[in-house]
């Protein structure tokens, strides 16, 4: 602090909270209680037990626990709450955040180093915190020629796809935010929009290292989308459908990873360039293009970059469950009644917890492998990038897309098969 | 000038003597992976080594006597092998064990320098130096030149000097000889004031674009407080 | 002088205009300057054409404090701690190099333990620079763990350093006459075991860091520089090494007690920048040897430093010698007058040397080479700018 603080006096302490007061009824009264009305008057209620939900109902079912289940289960299965919270934004922003959090410590211990120690106190666990309120307060500068509309939206964009993608992973059977038939599609076409974006930003940038940076990363998405979806090809040959839930459910006798591994090896590959993460961050390269096509950012511009980055890795392994590793298959570990003999309303599905439980688990083991490589290996250049991409990858997710085909003809996976229950 | 081949005075030769022992044996430099054995040489100008040192004894080593010690046997033949050669356009300053000076006028310094790298096997510079001397107002730039290709010649060093004029200071640039010097002389230029005819760029290299001073390594340029 | 001042100011204009782009040039100009993570306090400007790089112009100067001046101000014995700060993690070099001219001129002669706890000093810096080279090294290629790990075992050289002279860097250790102290007690033990750690450890970078294909498709075939140009050039160090010719100044010319102690000097015929990479971690396994015999054989008590009168000063003179550090071949030359300060230092250090390269090598390269290409030439601005 640059100034001393002024001295404590008891009357300055309590007007300014009359004056916090004041403001507070001010605004419940102008704004709150309007807001209240229109959603009484306009807004349709649903009924709960035959009666509508009134706030004196709701009020009084505060007080009585059982009466609550009923409206917890209701919100549960709203659209709002399975977008925003559950599978949705919330829980995918909570496991990005963890993820860098993990990513930090996990680096750490392969360096020889401790990570994040005193934030927090046990082992640093509030370095995410502190380093969020540092970029919320950090000044966001913005280059004096640079493309302002574009130059604010791109990252807001950036993230928007990563939550749209996010939005199309099913984490336990009725748990998805948008099921779609032709799910597998819809991913690889709004995983289209992330070179656009980068391009547009480096572009709107108006400087020569961002410029590079953007056209690497262009280069690098582009040409790692085929290897990808033709990977995600062969499991559709196997599984006969592209909705992401049926692609899950289709591998309960045998996960797809074990008649498909080289596909799984590509995906994993492709998933790696797509993240930009080493040993494929050309497009960030520090020591040759300072930072790449995100050299502008600054403040909160970064901090919803690294969002997006993380949400999409957090999609992206997940969808490598989906795909090959059986989703949220694994046995049932949680028992059928919690407290045995309750017959009041059920809020608890053993199964649905259980799909979570190992769907989570899963992902977490497919995050740390992605995760690991940045320990390893020092970044690739972009010719070899681009020639593994275009020759190497290609052909291998061929030979895996012929075993699948002859894995169907032979009558040993699909409708009829030997191994399919 | 030539008070520097007196300058080897007592007190040089208490550690030219320890100089000496310790260089007697790299005098044979070993190949590259072998232990530090003596080779027969295939060069006829073996390193005397096992007769320099007892020979090289000084009469004294107090600040008596200034008794010029003998100058070592092979570096002696270098010089007379340039001798030979050149006459009178090199002037010899001073030879030590491993270190031999030789003044050079300016306008002969390209041809002696050619005929150091090809049939000397001098085929680099390590650095050029230049060196204010107000009181006779000269500039003198001292050139060290090494060998890398010649395994024998590894450890000497020939320091090739030459003298110029501090109003008006100009020299032909070794250029076209040792390209390694590019750099050292463009340093000299702008520290002292020499230009170098011949070199692709007299210009600013290490000092800041707006200085506006003269040459800072000239005796008349005091640091600012001292 | 008025000749001077005319090519000043043209040679101020000049250095404006290697910057600057024509609207119809398709030339792409860039300025790897000072506020790059990829050039230390030094500044090139290239110029790319798509991803080539067709123009490279370098442009040192932004550490220049005048060394060479300060040096004719002071004794020979004031200027030992302002000498260091060229390189101030490799400081015992540059102090030694400059104590063995100053004997030479004055005539000390070192009693023999102070040439061994030198020797000593400087094999240990000499390790502590090269794990700094190889940790900027790993982290220009894009390898985090590259640098923890070296930037880690650091810590075991600079703390024998530390319990040796008292500081991590700039030691200020060597004066013209020998070292300023004794080695501590258990020195030695202290010594040998963190050198035994370390050779283990070299094994393991040698598994993980360089035999990754990954490093070696970036750096083999990048960057060659033949022997011939190697020469012609009038590189030195690593960089030498790494092109065919086995040149160390501590074989060829030996100083101190060199002669006495039985190592090799390692050198690779492939020229490119894998070579001029590893070749240092092979100085770094030939040091331990060194330091082992060093320590083997250092006389078990003795005086480490000469007498000296308060300010000492010899006939007039000059002399020339020089050492190997961990950029090459380090040279003092210093003129003499007979009084207690200098006439004239001249440093010739060996990043400066080796920057000629950088135009050469770069000119032709691809942009993702550069890091690779610059940082193997084992360039340390601090230095080439004095």
């Amino acid at each position: 602090m640059a100034t001393a603080p002024k001295d404590f006096r008891f009357g300055n302490f309590v007007g300014s909270l009359i004056w916090l007061i004041f403001w507070i009824l001010i605004i419940v009264a102008l704004a709150g209680l309007p807001v209240i009305f229109i959603i009484l008057f306009y807004v349709p209620l649903p009924p709960i037990n035959g009666e509508v939900l009134t706030p004196y109902l709701f009020l009084s079912m505060v007080v009585d626990p059982t009466r609550t289940l009923p409206i917890i289960k209701f919100l549960i299965h709203t659209d709002i709450f399975r977008i925003a919270v559950f599978p949705g934004f919330t829980f995918a922003a909570l496991l990005a955040a963890a993820t860098i959090f993990i990513e930090r410590k996990f680096l750490a211990k392969m360096q020889l180093r401790v990570g994040p120690l005193y934030a927090g106190k046990i082992e640093g666990i509030l370095q995410l915190a502190a380093d969020g309120l540092k970029l919320i307060s950090k000044e966001i500068i913005v280059p004096s020629e640079a493309d302002k509309p574009i130059f604010w939206l791109a990252p807001i964009a950036f993230v928007a796809t990563a939550a749209a993608l996010a939005a199309l992973v099913p984490v336990a059977p009725g748990w998805v935010a948008a099921d779609l038939d032709v799910g597998l599609l819809a991913v690889f076409a709004i995983l289209g929009f992330f070179p656009l974006i980068a391009l547009l930003f480096s572009w709107a940038s108006n400087s020569k290292y961002p410029f590079i940076g953007g056209i690497r990363a262009l280069h690098q998405m582009i040409a790692f989308e085929i290897p990808f979806i033709l990977s995600a090809l062969s499991v559709v040959i196997l599984a006969g459908s592209l909705n992401l839930t049926d692609i899950a459910l289709a591998q309960q006798p045998f996960w797809f990873i074990l008649f498909l591994p080289i596909s799984a090896f590509v995906f994993y590959i492709s998933s790696l360039a797509e993240l930009e993460r080493i040993p494929f961050d050309l497009p960030e390269a520090e020591s040759e293009i300072v930072a790449g096509w995100l050299t502008e950012t600054s403040g909160m511009i970064y901090g919803l970059i690294q969002l997006g980055t993380y949400l999409k890795l957090y999609v992206l392994a997940a969808l490598f469950v989906i795909l090959f590793l059986g989703g949220w298959a694994g046995p049932q570990i949680f028992p059928q009644e919690i407290i045995p003999g309750y017959t009041g309303v059920k809020i608890y599905n053993p199964t649905t917890v259980n799909a979570i439980f190992w769907f989570t688990l899963k992902t977490f083991g497919m995050i740390m492998l992605i995760l690991l490589p940045r320990g390893i290996n020092p970044r690739i250049r972009i010719d070899i990038l681009l020639h593994t991409g275009w020759y190497k990858l290609i052909v291998l997710t061929f030979i895996n897309a012929f075993i699948a085909l002859a894995l169907i003809y032979g009558g040993i996976l699909g409708p009829g098969g030997v191994l399919t229950q | 000038m030539s008070e520097d081949s007196n300058k080897n005075k007592s007190g040089d030769t208490n550690t030219s003597q320890s100089s000496i022992s310790s260089s007697s044996s790299p005098s044979k430099p070993a190949a590259a992976n072998s232990p530090n054995t003596n080779i027969s040489s295939s060069t006829p100008v073996t390193k005397a080594s096992p007769s320099t040192p007892p020979s090289k004894t000084p009469a004294t080593t107090t600040s008596v006597a200034k008794k010029e010690p003998e100058p070592p046997l092979f570096e002696k033949e270098l010089v007379s092998q340039i001798s030979s050669q050149l006459g009178d356009k090199v002037k010899v300053s001073y030879i030590r064990p491993l270190r031999i000076k030789i003044y050079v006028d300016p306008v002969n310094i390209v041809e002696v320098a050619s005929f150091l790298r090809d049939s000397m096997a001098f085929d680099h510079a390590e650095s050029v130096a230049g060196t204010d001397y107000p009181k006779e107002n000269q500039i003198e730039v001292v050139y060290h030149l090494g060998s890398y290709s010649r395994v024998d010649l590894g450890a000497h060093i020939l320091v090739l000097a030459t003298r110029t004029n501090r109003d008006d200071a100009r020299l032909p640039t070794l250029i076209n000889v040792y390209k390694s010097v590019e750099y050292h002389e463009r340093e000299t230029f702008e520290m002292l004031g020499v230009y170098f005819e011949g070199h692709p760029r007299n210009e600013r290299f290490l000092l800041p674009e707006d200085w506006a001073d003269i040459p800072p390594l000239r005796k008349e340029f005091r640091i600012k407080g001292r | 002088m008025a000749n001077i001042q005319d090519r000043i100011d043209q040679s101020e204009k000049l250095s404006m205009e290697i910057v600057k782009e024509s609207p119809d040039d398709r030339l792409m100009t860039l300025s790897v300057g000072p506020q790059h993570p990829g050039s230390g306090h030094f500044r090139f400007t290239i110029k790319l054409d798509g991803d080539y790089i067709v123009f490279c112009d370098p442009d040192p100067g932004y550490v220049h404090r005048g060394e060479e001046k300060m040096c004719e101000y002071r004794n020979f014995i004031q200027n030992i701690p302002h000498l260091e700060r060229p390189v101030i993690h490799d400081s015992n070099n540059i102090t030694y190099s400059y104590s063995l001219a100053v004997e030479e001129l004055v005539g000390i002669q070192v009693p023999r333990r102070g040439q061994f706890i030198r020797a000593i000093a400087s094999e240990l810096n000499r390790q502590v620079y090269t794990l700094y080279w190889l940790a900027i090294y790993g982290i220009f290629l894009g390898h985090s763990t590259m640098f923890m790990w070296p930037t880690g075992d650091r810590e075991l050289f600079i703390d024998l350093l530390d319990a040796l002279t008292g500081a991590r860097v700039t030691h200020a250790f060597n004066i013209p006459g020998g070292v300023r102290n004794d080695v501590p007690n258990g020195f030695k033990d202290r010594c040998l075991r963190n050198i035994a750690y370390f050779e283990k450890r070299l094994k393991e970078y040698e598994d993980i860091f360089y035999n990754n294909p990954l490093l070696r498709q970036r750096t083999e075939g990048v960057g060659i520089l033949t022997k011939e140009d190697a020469i012609k050039l009038g590189v030195t160090g690593s960089v030498l090494r790494a092109s065919g010719i086995p040149f160390d100044v501590r074989k060829a010319e030996p100083y101190d007690v060199y002669n006495e102690i039985d190592f090799k000097v390692q050198y690779m015929k492939t020229c490119d920048s894998f070579a001029r990479s590893y070749v240092p971690l092979l100085d770094m396994k030939e040091s331990c040897h060194i330091m082992r015999q060093l320590l083997d054989k250092m006389p078990d008590s003795g005086e480490v430093r000469a007498k000296l009168q308060p300010n000492p000063k010899g006939p007039p003179g000059e002399a020339y010698r020089r050492v190997e550090s961990g950029r090459g071949a380090l040279g003092y030359y210093i003129v003499s007058d007979g009084t207690p300060k200098a006439y004239r230092v001249k440093i010739s250090v060996g990043s400066f040397r080796n920057i000629l390269a950088l135009p050469h090598l770069l000119i032709g390269a691809k942009l993702a080479d550069m890091p690779s290409i610059y940082w193997g030439l084992n360039y340390w601005p601090v230095e080439a700018d004095r």
